[in-house]
């Protein structure tokens, strides 16, 4: 009966946690064996356990706000839809202001 | 505001703020969710410093994929699923083990509320246990466990994200419940 149980202890824990019945053939050790069914027991309270887990939350560090928006100030990897735009549009007034610049200098025949 | 509530409503307009660029925006969201992100990066590694180095990466790489965030799923179930990836990579790249100390275990105890002392004590016990000997699984397990038994998410949730066949991961997570089950049974 022992070797039936060790057999049947992992499929006893993944229907436990998956809140299933355990697979076929197994399921007729199971039913009658009260060791396996307090395996059962304890790991669908496990299951309980883990899925509560979920809600609870470690702190993080203090700095990583910090640490994330630094390395964000430094990134010119990010793309933004309007950063090419006005890049084109202040290249190009930069060079037509440079144009009238040099047609308006002062020239030294006229 | 049907269906949607007042934290969701403020979530959407952040979301859609940081989209444009609005890095005050994205700030504000890391603060709702750096507890979340570091929380998941920490079950899935056990190294408290690598977990704050994976948290710290995986919301740069939150604001650089932001843009193409559509809102099919939830910000938060987004955000796991880059925690987890930004997880694997950097363990990958790093090759360090994780530590699993009892220190570090018993820094993630968490505060239990009962009318019951008796049955609260108990169940921290529990819980104490459990972290012990999830802490104690191979990574490759710890994760599966975090992502499906925690976390709840679907075999092809988990193959995606961590690279691997949904058959693997129904293989991988039948292992680390059952080396679960006994580690506990040890306790």
């Amino acid at each position: 009966m022992a070797i039936a149980c060790e057999v049947a202890a992992p499929f006893v824990a993944n229907s436990a946690l998956d809140g299933t019945d355990v697979i076929w053939p197994l399921n007729h050790h199971t039913a009658s064996c009260l060791k396996c069914q307090a395996r059962h027991a304890a790991m669908a309270k496990t299951g309980r356990q883990l899925r509560a887990m979920a809600a609870e939350k470690n702190e993080a560090p203090r700095d990583l706000e910090w640490r994330v928006m630094s390395s964000l100030e430094g990134d010119l990897a990010v793309s933004r839809s309007w950063a090419k735009p006005v890049t084109l549009t202040a290249a190009a007034l930069s060079m037509i202001a440079a144009i009238v610049i040099w047609r308006l200098r002062p020239r030294a025949n006229a | 505001m049907e269906g949607r509530t007042v934290e969701q409503a403020r979530e959407e307009e952040l979301l859609a703020r940081a989209r444009s660029g609005d890095r005050a925006a994205f700030a504000a969201l890391v603060r709702e969710h750096g507890d979340m992100v570091y929380t998941l990066a920490r079950r899935l590694v056990g190294d408290p410093h690598l977990a704050a180095d994976i948290s710290q990466e995986a919301l740069i790489r939150a604001w650089k994929a932001l843009p193409g965030f559509r809102g099919d799923s939830q910000f938060s179930t987004w955000l796991h699923r880059i925690t987890v990836n930004t997880a694997w990579t950097q363990k990958k790249k790093a090759k360090r083990h994780a530590g699993s100390s009892l220190d570090e275990v018993g820094e993630l105890a968490a505060p239990f509320d009962s009318e019951h002392p008796e049955i609260a004590g108990e169940i921290a016990e529990l819980r104490t246990d459990l972290r012990r000997a999830l802490n104690a699984l191979p990574e490759g397990q710890r994760q599966i466990v975090v992502l499906k038994d925690i976390y709840g998410w679907s075999h092809a949730e988990i193959s995606e994200s961590l690279g691997i066949t949904v058959t693997a991961a129904k293989v991988r997570l039948h292992r680390a419940r059952s080396r679960l089950a006994r580690m506990l049974e040890d306790v």
